[in-house]
């Protein structure tokens, strides 16, 4: 189903792929949650807890081998839920590698400090303040995405969505979520389906002007059945009996082992809070 | 005399431009097992919505056990009441299957209703298994297939009991398999416990799943019966696009054209 | 302009989560009295409608690509208020679901991009187009330059928080904890990436939608201004009403920041390559550094990359910059003043449409 390497010119090759990667990755995702690994069996609600301030405190700690340590962490836990390590690498380490390492890189030079070492033919200088700046960013940027990306493979989105009211998130948006998140797949299928039957109509490839008119067109029709979506779809609460509030029900129940994990990884955040401060 | 649970007089709607329901004149009894029978088109889909209460006619009156069907009547306990008694089977499962899993679809109805939540959770569990879609249970709708869709359509309303089962296309799109399971769960709902209105265009259906037959053309209902004699009036049919008579051949050789059906005969 | 985790301080991400919720709750209140029971299905769906939009690539002149968030288009269709909190909901499912954004730095992208986006959006909008036709093309290039200044005020305010953290957050031995860049190298970065292509991207794709609407279904946007036309006046009080809050907490804002010059002495890092050589200069650079003498000469690399990065822009960094305390002080009015300036400009559009006196809310 995926576009041929190297016909991937052009914006509607380009769109379809990406289109056809996110749908992968939700099945992807929803295939992970039904093993039966270390994340997967805690109460959704404990894992939000446990979690989200690993990632706030790997994102803002200020001590470089705390960050460090987190992340070691994250990879145990993540071997612990089997989620393969080349996984990880493909889906979340290269592409943060890429962004921040590449975001980063100049920073090695442009940090002024105490000189590291000097490029040999171009003379930059490589300075000890700016070393350790691109490593903070990039390990602060791993270690962030591998909890975060645990916390989503391990959990189904609906239940971590409902999960959510752990931390006080108000219920509509709860719902609104959950909505959004199962119309996004409608629309990104009807997007898939335009977007092929452009391709296979078209004859040798448009010109750039042409391109931007498909695009725009696109964006357009897919408006207009959003618009016209969003009234069936009240249509359908309406029938059902929505009046306007929203509730939510969930089949959470904590037991021995949400207790013990959840001490566990405060017990890890304590630490690396008290550490990396 | 018994009330009737619909009954319609001169209804008239009218949609961007287009006359849907032309002076539509409709009596429902309780109990009974009606089949709209009608092209694409032809108004049956409007019809089931002012049924359900969705929209209103601009002309003409509707009631609902007697009692007026409006606007602003709907509302509050009364909505609630009626939302419970009446329920639609949307043609589109993607619009009808609007929660996140299938079983925040199913406990839907109920939550709406504020049932306690050990009673929800056991219904819909129960729902489930009689339905056969409890392996389906958290799964998102965009990963059924059209049957498993239906199926669930069928769950997340019929958890609340309804009175009233309204039905738009219940086969289309559906492999052989789940045609027949839907068709016999539609069978299974004689016996005059529930009134079944039921929209297509797929005239074979209509025998098993309805005593009475309304034919609609442009708006309006052109006859009415029993299948038996509806379905044997081929001039009719053929007038309202119901049947068609292209050419094919009984035998090698035969081409010719009549008006037939294709199905099952026995 | 998703910045991930990592980027910005604690205390940064906790500034604009906070001044994120008082949007969002403004906007919600809003959006649920104009839509009441319609809220849940309208919002769900054009926040997939948003989120498929940050998928496409929008074909740019030159034969590169680019993304569009789709605040423009969001904007015009529905308002800022409904825009405001598509374009979060949206953000929020890229960034937990999708790891495109991060989750510390959810409430600056969303202030980023879905708040200030779409209220610069809504003026441009509500100023260019004007009370033309609903079918005009004044309305369509209305539309586009909405699009592309909702980007690029939003990529301004994103490089200003990137660019105030190497001047605030750093560890003891003077390395950047967390974005590195200061600001007279980001913001030149950012802004020339979003006036060209990012901004480009939303131009065609807000003007595109609307010239589509136009053409197959003008009632879409034929509700919005007569409805927005009616709103105009209880907006123009409550608008100011609500945010009368913000104002303050931006102006202390504002006043904090010169604040950091006296408790920083002098900004370390901040030197221009003129300084090394500055006998005066070198002290307080000793004194800043924990007594290391700096290097007689400026630093090769530090001359040659100083040249390359002022040459481009020299509005930007004129010579008498580089001194620390002058250059620090205009980093920090600017950032300040851009924020203030931006609120002034949209109070003083909302009474100019708004006029006469305040009516009550529907």
């Amino acid at each position: 189903m995926k576009p041929n390497a190297k016909n991937s010119r052009g914006v509607v090759e380009r769109t379809l792929a990406s289109i056809v990667d996110a749908l992968e990755h939700a099945f992807y995702a929803e295939e992970l949650t039904k093993t039966n690994g270390l994340l997967q069996r805690i109460d959704p609600r404990v894992k939000i807890v446990a979690l989200l301030p690993l990632v706030v405190i790997a994102a803002l700690a200020r001590k470089l081998w705390v960050i460090v340590a987190l992340f070691v962490v994250a990879v145990a836990v993540a071997t612990l839920s089997n989620v393969p390590l080349r996984t990880l690498a493909k889906r979340v380490w290269l592409g943060v590698l890429t962004f921040s390492g590449v975001i980063s890189l100049p920073a090695l030079f442009l940090t002024p400090g105490r000189t590291l070492y000097t490029l040999p033919l171009l003379g930059w200088i490589v300075t000890a303040q700016g070393l350790r700046a691109a490593l903070y960013l990039i390990m602060r940027a791993e270690t962030a995405a591998t909890f975060s990306v645990l916390l989503v493979l391990c959990t189904p989105w609906s239940n971590l969505l409902k999960a959510l009211r752990v931390l006080r998130v108000p219920i509509v948006l709860v719902v609104v979520l959950g909505m959004t998140y199962r119309y996004i797949f409608l629309l990104l299928r009807s997007a898939h389906d335009m977007f092929r039957s452009r391709k296979s109509r078209m004859v040798g490839r448009l010109d750039g002007r042409e391109q931007r008119r498909a695009a725009t067109a696109s964006v357009g029709v897919l408006m207009s059945k959003t618009l016209q979506l969003s009234g069936d779809v009240y249509l359908a609460m309406r029938s059902r009996g929505f009046q306007g509030e929203v509730h939510v029900l969930d089949e959470f129940r904590t037991g021995w082992f949400d207790w013990i994990m959840s001490a566990v990884f405060v017990t890890v955040a304590a630490l690396a809070l008290w550490f990396g401060r | 005399m018994t009330v009737p649970i619909f009954e319609l007089r001169d209804v008239t709607y009218r949609y961007h431009e287009v006359t849907a329901l032309d002076g539509l004149n409709l009596t429902i009894m309780p109990g009974e097992r009606v089949s709209l029978l009608g092209a694409n088109g032809s108004g049956k889909s409007t019809l089931l919505s002012i049924l359900d209460g969705l929209c209103f006619p601009e002309k003409g009156s509707i009631a609902f056990q007697g009692e007026p069907l409006t606007d602003d009547r709907l509302g509050g306990e009364v909505e609630f009441d009626f939302r419970r008694k009446v329920a639609l089977v949307f043609q589109n499962p993607d619009v009808l299957l609007f929660n996140p899993t299938v079983f925040d679809e199913v406990a839907f109805g109920p939550l709406q209703m504020q049932w306690p939540k050990e009673r929800i959770l056991l219904r819909v569990n129960e729902m489930l298994d009689q339905m056969e879609i409890a392996h389906l249970k958290d799964r998102s709708p965009h990963h059924l297939s059209t049957g498993e869709k239906k199926r669930v359509a069928l769950a997340s309303v019929l958890i609340l009991d309804p009175d009233v089962l309204l039905l738009d296309e219940p086969t289309a799109a559906l492999d052989p398999k789940s045609e027949s399971q839907m068709i016999d769960f539609l069978v299974s709902c004689s016996g005059g416990r529930k009134t079944v209105v039921t929209a297509t265009h797929d005239i074979d259906l209509v025998e098993d799943i309805a005593d009475t037959c309304h034919v609609f053309q442009r708006g309006r209902i052109v006859a009415t019966g029993a299948p038996s004699v509806i379905l044997n009036d081929h001039a009719l049919l053929l007038s309202t696009n119901l049947i068609h008579a292209h050419r094919h051949a009984h035998a090698p050789g035969d081409l010719h054209s009549h008006p037939h059906r294709h199905g099952h005969r026995h | 302009m998703h910045i991930p985790d990592g980027y910005l301080s604690p205390s940064t991400c906790a500034v604009l989560y906070g001044t994120a919720i008082p949007f969002w709750y403004v906007a919600f209140a809003r959006v649920k009295r104009l839509l009441n029971t319609r809220l849940v299905p309208l919002l769900a769906v054009v926040s997939a409608f948003c989120f498929v939009i940050m998928m496409f690539n929008v074909p740019l002149p030159g034969g590169t690509t680019g993304h569009a968030v789709g605040v423009g288009a969001a904007t015009v269709v529905l308002g800022p208020w409904a825009s405001m909190l598509a374009v979060s909901i949206a953000l929020l499912i890229q960034a937990v679901f999708f790891g495109d954004g991060g989750i510390t730095t959810l409430g600056a992208n969303c202030f980023n991009m879905a708040i200030v986006g779409s209220l610069a959006a809504h003026f441009v909008y509500r100023v260019m187009a004007g009370r033309s036709a609903i079918t005009s093309s004044r309305r369509v290039l209305a539309a586009g330059l909405a699009g592309y200044a909702a980007i690029n005020v939003a990529a301004l305010f994103t490089a200003t928080e990137l660019g105030i953290q190497p001047l605030f957050f750093k560890d003891a031995s003077g390395a950047p904890l967390y974005a590195p860049y200061a600001l007279h190298i980001a913001i030149p970065a950012m802004m020339l990436g979003h006036l060209t292509f990012a901004g480009l991207a939303e131009l065609f794709v807000s003007g595109g939608v609307v010239a589509y609407l136009q053409r197959t279904n003008p009632v879409l946007l034929g509700q919005k201004p007569s409805a927005r036309v009616d709103e105009a006046r209880p907006v123009a009080t409550s608008v100011w009403g609500t945010t009368r809050p913000l104002w303050i907490r931006l102006a202390l804002l504002m006043l904090l920041t010169p604040l950091g010059i006296l408790a920083a002495g002098t900004a370390w890092g901040e030197w221009g390559a003129k300084e090394f050589s500055d006998p005066q200069m070198r002290q307080q650079i000793a004194a800043a550094s924990g007594n290391i003498a700096p290097p007689s000469q400026q630093p090769q690399g530090l001359a040659r990359l100083s040249s390359l990065w002022s040459a481009p822009f020299p509005q930007y960094a004129p010579p008498f910059v580089h001194r620390p305390a002058f250059g620090y002080v205009m980093s920090a009015v600017f950032g300040s003043g851009l924020i203030l300036g931006f609120f002034l400009l949209m109070a003083w559009m909302t009474d100019r449409r708004g006029g006469g006196a305040p009516r009550a809310s529907p």
